[in-house]
Order: structure tokens, then C-alpha cells, then sequence
């Protein structure tokens, strides 16, 4: 660590940005507390609680913009184990959730434009070419992008991060671990628990010669405490939308994922969602639902569509729909059971393999039924992402199954989560005005 | 250029197992270990494709942006194409295939037991030891349903055949140049690796060395090497046999990424573990761009060949990732090269032959 | 034109038009004909190449380019377009760099060198986007002669977005702008925007040297060269007749034929 980087940093980051911010967060927290500050038709105003989001979020980013140099920097896949690279001292990047700023900035377009100049086809993920594309071009709408030290890269999302991270290896020129979670077609078998375990230990030894340090496993147990204690608050907030009506949408949920998803282990992450369920359950105790009026209630299934998530969301509250739960942010809260603190590795390697991507189809199915029960959901929409074949094969029989056998109206939607060239808005308003009528609002 | 070795076909070799009353096993792409199969006196019939058939019903099940060899490969399944394979392995190979294992088990479930085969993705000790347990477990499956347990010294004796075949196929490559046969010819005979035993592949291909010219024959103009997933549809080697491009190695998955290393493991499982993650390099196992380039820039030199035409298929992302990469490095050594995309349930669009013909006038 | 017969002819049979150029043994053009190409591919060909010839093809150096190149039974040789069109353009230019064409089928860049070379080149993948057939559709459907498209989108006060680059989709995209009232000039200000950004990506995909050169039917467009420019951020030089380019180029190559090159 350099004395002048150090310097550098604690004086933009930890000195006026952390200030700055804060005094940015007060301010809006005045604002949203102030009576008659909301205007909207159909929907009721945000949790006060959202100014804090925007300040953690913008904190993160700010730092990355001074780490290099005074930390190491990990990048990361989305669904990879980090309680061990926090526990030993890396700041991380997630560049699918980089993607997702762009996206909903609207500036993923122009991203992959560049990855697709370089010869990067229109065919690979959205998310990869955004974050080429942003490589490439040094530009990003959160300020930049340190340079990664090591590579970490799980599949148990998808094999796609892999070609991905491969080639930013390629870039980088840095190490590229790999945990690779062998795919479950239905139970785990003993052997793939042991290789995802024996991944994770040598995934540590790794991290550690990058780092210069060795692994203290009381830190370890905290950060995975931490972790623990995040991803329940995030199932408690999830559950919200159970109510009728519900506080809280999927829509909220997409945005305000992010700290679990790259802030998990975060004593922040914690205090903030902590805040968060304070103040959702308020709302369900004085009946303030997100929707002024919610007359049904609907099931998402697959990533969101960044680029349009407010225009969408919009569509829905003006008829009367609220968007209650999703499976993708449901992913970052249904292995809370899993995490164990006692146990950081084992467990790691059991909570890591079961992500609802990395189990069949047929379970996806089932996690859907179950969401339809405990939500009281009237509909599904699933999203047909031409960007994520993982999530999205399999989605043509689930929804034929929905239909067939539990009645439950169900659409399939084809977009794509950051490529806003693929989306035809006209033929997707129709589609969503048919499928409102046959639910009837 | 004749066909002297009367190269049987596909359909030939399956009507043969079926008279005989031989049973085999239907395959998808990319990596299992034919031996283990052998071991059960199943017979591996490994189905790329087929290619340019229709993909109607799998239209029910797959989006559009599924590639052709997987929606193909279901359509032949749906329309009853497999029913008289005694077992059904889906290898995950990427994400479609993925899909494609989990939309059989789930959704689709066919009277044909489907098996499933997860390839790891590294070549450390552990996935060796991993995909070692991981084929035990497919042998356990196998045995379900053929009631045969082989023992540890045929296991053996079989992964010695495959060695055998794998080495012959080498030989031939390494020949290509001397051997009097077009491209479209050539591809004919590799492929029977995928469908005929290795003992008779082996017989084929020593045949095919035997016929060998002593020089290099001087009627190819433009020395080339193809990488990707399947040269399909298969006139396209025909139309690079007009032009005069002569392939003189395969960077296939089907052909020349499947030439496994000799192992000599005591443990059968482990010796083929070993010999699968011993492959050239190969995006759907994982490897690096470093050592895809560094492989394709020895393939060319050591042949002499001016470029690499990547035959990739459309929506494959293990191959279209690494291609830019790829191109710009074999481009900085001086080798040129062409991307080609291809749906394999369409015959070869006017636009990709003179794509190809275009290449060959560029060359000279 | 002229009694004297050719020596070297070139025939490009396009999607849309087939074009006939013929040479004398200086290179000058004795004869240059345009016209729709036939479904009758193969015996529009053998009209063409009788009446140019005068039946006397072994005097006459021949060869074909563009889709129907291999339905020229009498021609001696059959070239792609690629290596036609970038023998044309160094004729007419006399200089390397990127070739952009627009035709109406597949659009095409081609890297040619200081000698003509073709050193790289790329084409649109099967779909009609970023060829003159997209242009042609979303004519159709907004009704006006896809003559006036150029001046009508150089003219218009203000441009619509249109994001769908699939002919296709586009076109469910105009009824949709179309039903919100979006005046039709600015509709087809934004269509041959949407053309010209799908071709600037593919040269930039081959890293393109300067300068930039622009052949085929669409180049007559005022528009799509003056769009062209803006996203390549440099002026586009064309041709004195872009759509000849290929028969010009094919012709050429007959010659060199002929002189025994």
C-alpha cells in the first residue's frame, strides 16, 4: 500500500465522500418525511428507509473508485461465495450488478455496442457484453472500475460466467478461481458436496497468497455471522409481500437486493435491512400497501428487465397490479437455513450448490408453486431472457403447467435483462394489456 | 477422389446394432467416456443433431434462442428418433444441454431412461477425483438397467480400445496432407468415430494410413484449420473442396477435442477421468483463452496452415466468448481468419458459402 | 456505345438488379447494363451474356459475381462479390481503406490494402438487418417510394427512435409509433438512422483503416451517406456509379483473364 494512495483515500473516501453522502441522505430522509411531498397516481411513497440504500450503494462505489492500491480487489460472480475473500480483506466488484446500474441508467445499450465492435456477439449475455463493453471503453455511470487482482468465478448460476471470467482473465492477466458446482438434476450427491468443499478450501489457500495473508478463522465465523444475519432480514422483508396489501414489490426488491448481493457480510448490510423490516412492518400494521389500490397479485419469474423496470412497474400499479414476489431475489433468501456459522466452510459449500439455478427445472417449478401459495398470487409472468438460458429453459413447460394444471394464468414474456434492442415495448404493452384483462382488472 | 474404404453410415451401423440385436445408447455432445458404455455391452451412438432436421417439436419445450444442435437433438428424441436406444446420456456440456437433461427428466420424461453425466470444468487433481466418482456413479445408473457389472480388468481392456482408436485418429490427422480425400470425404470417415466401435474405427483408420500417398498431395491450394463445434451442414466441406481449401487439422468438439490422452491410472475410473480432463484445450471444459490461442497457433504452424475458420454454431456461447480474443491473437501472428455461423437445422445459407469462397480468393 | 466487341466482361447477378459491364482490351466500357434480376436466374444470364457477346465466347473473358454467380453457365470464372467489389472500388478510387456496400440483400465491409488487396472483410449475419431490404419493408409499410426515403429523412424536422434493427420487429415498431402519432417523416429519419447504425457496427468490428468508400444501390441515398458519416465520424467517399461496382470489379477480372494475368 502506498502512503500516497492510502492518503488519497482516506481523504476522499473516508473523510468528504462518507460526509458528503450522509449529509445527501439526511437531506432526502427531510424530504420523504415531509407531508405532501409524493405525487404519484397509483403508487404510495417509497420507505424512508430507500434514502440509505442510495447512500450505501453510492459509498461502495465511491470507494472502489480509490481502492487500487490501498486493498485488494476481487471480482466476483453473483451467486460466489465471498464470506471468505471479506474475512480476508478484499474489496469486491460485481460486475453482473455493474450491469445492472448500467441497465437501469439505460446505458447498457451502448455498453454492449462497444463489446460488439471488438467482435463480441450480439448472441452472448447482455451482462457480459455490458461489462466488456465498459472494460473496453474505461467508462461507467458509477465513476470507475478498479482493476481486479483476482478473478473468482462460481458456476453455480450459470456456465456462462465462466467463458466470461475467462476472458476477462485474458484482459487482466490475474489469477481465475474457479468453483465449479456441479449441476443438480435432483438431490446432491455426497461427492459433489465434497468437490465444491475441497473448491472452497482451495479457493482460500489462493485467495490468500494473492492477498499476502493468512486466514483468521474468528474472522471468518463473523463475517459468515454477518452474512447469516443479512440473508434472513432479506427473507423477512421478501415475506412482507405476503400482506394484503403488500408494503413491498418485487420492483422494490430488485433495486434494493443489492447490498445483499454485494454487501453480504457487511455489518452496513445488516443495520440497513434491519431498518428496512422496521419500517415494512409499520406499513403492514397501518394497512399502506405499495400500490394505492392493489386489486391482484403476481408471481416474477427470471431477471428483471433493467432497462424498464420503472416504466414496467408503472404499467402494472396503473391497473391495480401488484408485483408481489419474485424467484430471482428470492434466490438471495431461501438458503438462510444453510449458512452456518459454527461450520463457515462446510456450510458454504451446501448453501452455494443449492441456488435455485443450479437445481432442475422441475424444482424451479416447485419453488414456484410454493411462492404462488404463501404469496396468494393470481398470476405469473415469466420473463423469457435471451440473455440467461439457465434461468430461462424449462420456463415454456412451467408455464404450460401453471395454466394447465393449477389454472394460474401464466405469460411468457420475451426480453432480455440489459439489451433494450431485443425488447419490442408495443408487442410486449399488448401482451401485458391481454394478459391484464384476463386477469381481470 | 474415390472412397475406397466404403465409410458405413450412421444409419447403416444403427440397423446393424438393431438386426443384431446389439444394444446401444443414445449420446449428446460433448465429453463421456465411451468405454463405460463398452463395459455394458452398450454400443455409444452419439447424436449431433441430426442436422438440418426440423425443429417443430421442440419448439414446445426450447426458445428460440436455444442453439440448433440441442433443438434438433430433442426434436429427433420427441419424434421418437431415440425410442429404441436402451438409455438416453445428456453430458453437461453448457447451459442449453443443461437444460436440455433437465427439461428430459422433468418435464418430458421419456420411456428411455435419461442419464445425466456432469463434466467439471478445471484440470485439478480434485476434479479428476470428482469426475472419477462422477462416472462411478453414471457405472451404478448403467448397471440399473443393464444388471451387468463389469469388473476393473474389462473396464481396462476397454479404455486400452479407445486409447487405440484415439491414437489411430490422430495418426490420420496428423496425415491429413498425404491422404487423397476431399474434405467432405474425410469428415465422413472421423465421424464414424461417433457411431461405429472403437475397434473397427481403429481398422478404418489404419486402412486409410495404409492408402497414403508417400508426399504431401499438391492439389490443395490453401491449408486451413476448423475449430468449433460441428462442421455441419456438411456441403459446406463440399464447398470448401470447390474452393480449394483443404482442412488439415480439426478443432472440433466432436473430432479433434476428443482425442484423449493415454492414462495409465490403476483405478478405471480414475484412468479415464484423467484421460476426458486431459483434452486439447476446449471451452466447454473450462479452458483458458491463453491456452485455446496457444493451441491453435501450434496446430497452425506445425501444418502450415494460413488460417482457421471458426465454424461456430449460432447462440453457442462457450465458442462465440472466446472468438474475438482467439482471432485477434492468431491474426497478430500472421494467420487469418474466418468466422462462420451456422444453424445446423438449415441447409448452408448462400451468404455462408460465399463468405467461405470469398475467404479462399483472399488467401491467394 | 460502341460496334466493337468486348474482350472481358463482367455480370453481377444481385438479389435485386443484375448488372452487366463490358471492356474493350484497354479497359475502356464499351456496354454497361442494369436491370431486375429474374426469378429466372440462369437464362436471364445466358440472354445477357448472348447479346453482349454476340454468341463469341471464346473471344470473351467472363465472370460472374453476386448470388446467381454460379447460373452463369457461359462465364469462365465465378468470383464472390467480396473480392469483386474491392477490385471495382480500388479501380475507381485508386486507393486502400474500408469499403462499405449496401446491397439489398447482405450488406458488406471489406479491409482493402494499398495494392487492393482484400485484407479482411465481414458481412451481415442472414437476417435483413442493416441491408437495403430493411429499408424496403418499412417503406412499404409507411407508403412512401423508397426513392423519396433519403430526402424524406434528410428533410424531416425531427427524428423517432427506433430501437428494432429486425425488419421484422421494426415494422411492428412503426405501427406501433404509427398508432401514437408520430408525424411519418420522423419515422423514416429514424429508420435510416437505425440502417446505418447496424452497418457502422459491423465495420467497426473489423477495425477499420481510412478512408471510409460506399458502394451499392442504398449508397444513392442523400441520407444514408449523410448518417454514414456521422457514425463513422468522417466523410464517406463514393464512387461515381455505386452500384456497378461489382460488375465493374468482375469485369476487370475478366480482363486480367484475358491478358493472361
Amino acid at each position: 500500500m502506498s502512503l500516497r494512495d492510502s492518503l488519497m483515500y482516506h481523504l476522499n473516501v473516508s473523510l468528504l465522500g462518507h460526509g458528503a453522502l450522509r449529509i445527501q441522505r439526511i437531506k432526502a430522509q427531510m424530504t420523504m418525511n415531509r407531508q405532501g411531498w409524493w405525487h404519484h397516481e397509483h403508487l404510495n411513497p417509497p420507505p424512508v428507509t430507500s434514502a440509505w440504500l442510495k447512500e450505501l450503494i453510492s459509498r461502495h462505489y465511491l470507494k472502489g473508485r480509490w481502492i487500487t492500491g490501498t486493498q485488494k480487489v476481487a471480482w466476483v460472480t453473483s451467486g460466489a461465495p465471498i464470506e471468505f475473500l471479506k474475512a480476508l480483506g478484499y474489496y469486491l466488484i460485481y460486475p453482473e450488478n455493474h450491469g445492472a446500474v448500467c441497465g437501469i441508467r439505460r446505458v447498457g445499450d451502448e455498453k454492449c455496442k462497444v463489446a460488439e465492435h471488438a467482435g463480441w456477439s450480439r448472441d452472448i449475455c447482455s451482462y457480459a457484453r455490458t461489462d466488456i463493453g465498459t472494460i473496453l471503453s474505461g467508462k461507467t455511470p458509477v465513476g470507475k472500475l478498479p482493476k481486479p487482482d483476482l478473478l473468482v468465478c462460481c458456476t453455480n448460476i450459470c456456465q456462462t460466467v465462466l467463458y466470461w471470467y475467462q476472458v476477462l482473465a485474458q484482459q487482466f492477466k490475474v489469477p481465475l478461481i474457479l468453483i465449479d458446482t456441479p449441476f443438480l438434476y435432483s438431490k446432491a450427491p455426497e461427492h459433489a458436496l465434497d468437490f465444491v468443499e475441497k473448491q472452497i478450501q482451495y479457493a482460500i489457500e489462493t485467495a490468500e497468497k494473492v492477498a499476502g495473508v493468512s486466514m483468521e478463522p474468528k474472522r471468518l465465523r463473523h463475517v459468515t455471522e454477518l452474512s447469516h444475519d443479512a440473508v434472513d432480514l432479506w427473507n423477512r422483508i421478501m415475506h412482507t409481500g405476503r400482506a394484503r396489501p403488500a408494503p413491498f414489490l418485487a420492483f422494490d426488491e430488485f433495486i434494493h437486493m443489492a447490498p445483499i448481493v454485494e454487501m453480504r457480510g457487511d455489518q452496513a448490510t445488516v443495520d440497513y435491512y434491519r431498518a428496512l423490516l422496521a419500517e415494512l412492518e409499520a406499513r403492514i400494521k397501518n394497512g399502506t400497501g405499495a400500490l394505492k389500490e392493489e386489486k391482484k397479485r403476481v408471481l416474477w419469474d427470471n431477471l428483471p428487465i433493467w432497462f424498464v423496470v420503472r416504466k414496467f412497474g408503472n404499467l402494472l400499479a396503473s391497473r391495480g397490479v401488484a408485483l408481489v414476489a419474485s424467484t430471482y431475489t428470492n434466490a438471495w433468501g431461501e438458503l438462510a437455513d444453510l449458512i452456518d456459522p459454527h461450520h463457515p466452510i462446510e456450510s458454504m459449500a451446501k448453501c452455494y450448490i443449492h441456488p435455485i439455478l443450479n437445481r432442475g427445472t422441475g424444482q424451479k417449478l416447485q419453488t414456484m408453486k410454493t411462492m404462488i401459495e404463501d404469496y396468494e398470487v393470481d398470476g405469473v409472468l415469466l420473463h423469457s431472457d435471451r440473455s440467461c438460458k439457465p434461468y430461462s429453459i424449462g420456463q415454456m413447460d412451467q408455464q404450460s403447467i401453471l395454466l394447465k394444471q393449477l389454472g394460474i394464468p401464466a405469460l411468457l414474456l420475451e426480453a432480455d435483462h440489459n439489451d433494450s434492442r431485443v425488447l419490442s415495448w408495443e408487442q410486449s404493452e399488448n401482451r401485458l394489456q391481454a394478459f391484464f384483462e384476463v386477469l381481470g382488472v | 477422389m474415390s472412397d475406397p474404404l466404403n465409410i458405413p453410415s450412421r444409419k447403416e451401423v444403427l440397423s446393424d446394432y438393431q438386426s443384431s440385436g446389439q444394444d446401444f445408447v443414445a449420446v449428446y455432445p460433448i465429453h463421456y467416456h465411451r468405454a463405460l458404455l463398452r463395459a455394458h455391452d452398450l454400443m455409444p451412438v452419439e447424436l449431433w443433431g441430426p442436422s438440418q432436421y426440423s425443429t417443430t417439436s421442440a419448439d414446445a419445450h426450447l426458445q428460440a434462442y436455444t442453439c440448433s444442435v440441442v433443438r434438433c437433438g430433442l426434436s429427433f428424441a420427441l419424434d421418437g428418433g431415440l425410442e429404441k436406444a436402451r438409455a438416453i446420456i445428456v453430458p453437461h456440456s453448457c447451459d442449453s444441454l443443461q437444460g436440455l437433461g433437465s427439461v428430459f427428466l422433468d418435464f418430458i420424461q421419456p420411456k428411455t431412461p435419461v442419464l445425466t453425466l456432469y463434466v467439471p470444468r478445471g484440470r485439478r487433481e480434485m476434479d479428476v477425483e470428482f469426475f472419477a466418482r462422477e462416472l462411478m456413479a453414471l457405472d451404478k445408473s448403467l448397471a440399473k438397467i443393464t444388471g451387468k457389472r463389469p469388473s476393473e480388468k474389462m473396464l481396462h481392456s476397454f479404455i486400452d480400445n479407445e486409447q487405440k482408436a484415439d491414437s489411430a485418429m490422430e495418426a490420420v490427422l496428423n496425415n491429413r496432407i498425404r491422404i487423397p480425400m476431399s474434405n467432405r470425404q474425410f469428415y465422413e470417415l472421423m465421424r464414424t468415430r461417433q457411431y461405429v466401435a472403437a475397434e473397427k474405427f481403429e481398422k478404418l483408420a489404419r486402412d486409410t494410413l495404409e492408402s497414403m500417398q508417400q508426399d504431401n498431395r499438391t492439389d490443395c491450394s490453401h491449408k486451413l484449420v476448423i475449430s468449433g463445434l460441428v462442421p455441419e451442414p456438411a456441403e459446406l466441406l463440399s464447398v470448401m473442396d470447390d474452393a480449394g481449401l483443404t482442412v488439415v487439422w480439426d478443432d472440433t468438439a466432436c473430432i479433434g477435442r476428443r482425442i484423449y490422452p493415454e492414462t495409465d491410472d490403476a483405478d478405471p475410473y480414475v484412468r479415464m477421468a484423467r484421460s476426458i480432463l486431459g483434452a486439447p484445450p476446449d471451452s466447454a471444459l473450462g479452458s483458458s483463452v491463453e491456452a485455446r490461442l496457444a493451441h491453435l497457433l501450434d496446430l497452425t504452424r506445425n501444418k502450415q496452415a494460413q488460417g482457421v475458420v471458426f465454424w461456430s454454431v449460432k447462440f453457442c456461447e462457450p465458442e462465440l466468448f472466446y472468438l474475438p480474443q482467439l482471432s485477434r491473437g492468431l491474426e497478430l501472428a500472421g494467420i487469418r481468419t474466418l468466422l462462420l455461423e451456422v444453424d445446423i437445422s438449415e441447409p448452408a445459407s448462400a451468404q455462408v458459402q460465399t463468405r467461405l469462397e470469398a475467404f479462399a480468393e483472399s488467401l491467394t | 456505345m460502341s460496334n466493337k466487341l468486348p474482350v472481358a466482361v463482367g455480370i453481377d447477378l444481385g438479389s435485386a438488379f443484375t448488372k452487366v459491364i463490358a471492356l474493350d482490351e484497354e479497359g475502356k466500357v464499351l456496354q454497361k447494363i442494369i436491370e431486375d434480376t429474374d426469378p429466372y436466374t440462369e437464362k436471364q444470364a445466358g440472354r445477357l451474356l448472348d447479346g453482349i457477346t454476340g454468341g463469341e465466347y471464346h473471344r470473351v473473358s467472363i465472370v460472374a459475381t453476386g448470388y446467381g454467380r454460379k447460373l452463369a453457365k457461359r462465364s469462365t470464372r465465378a468470383v464472390t462479390e467480396i473480392s469483386c467489389h474491392a477490385k471495382g472500388i480500388f479501380h475507381e478510387m485508386g486507393h486502400g481503406g474500408t469499403l462499405i456496400d449496401i446491397g439489398g440483400q447482405d450488406s458488406k465491409v471489406i479491409v482493402i490494402s494499398d495494392t487492393g488487396a482484400v485484407l479482411n472483410f465481414t458481412m451481415n449475419d442472414k437476417c435483413a438487418a442493416g441491408t437495403g431490404r430493411f429499408l424496403e419493408v418499412s417503406a412499404n409499410r409507411l407508403k412512401i417510394p423508397i426513392e423519396l426515403m433519403g430526402k424524406t429523412a434528410l428533410e424531416a424536422a425531427s427524428e423517432v427512435k427506433i430501437t428494432s434493427t429486425c425488419a421484422v420487429f421494426a415494422e411492428s415498431e412503426i405501427v406501433g409509433l404509427l398508432a401514437k402519432g408520430k408525424p411519418v417523416d420522423h419515422i423514416v429519419r429514424g429508420l435510416a438512422r437505425s440502417l446505418v447504425l447496424r452497418v457502422a457496427a459491423m465495420a467497426h468490428s473489423l477495425h477499420p483503416p481510412k478512408p471510409f468508400m460506399l458502394s451499392g444501390g442504398v449508397a444513392r441515398s442523400p441520407a444514408i451517406r449523410a448518417f454514414l458519416a456521422e457514425a463513422l465520424g468522417q466523410a464517406v467517399e463514393l464512387p461515381e456509379e455505386p452500384q456497378i461496382i461489382g460488375a465493374l470489379g468482375a469485369a476487370l477480372m475478366a480482363l486480367d483473364i484475358h491478358k493472361g494475368k
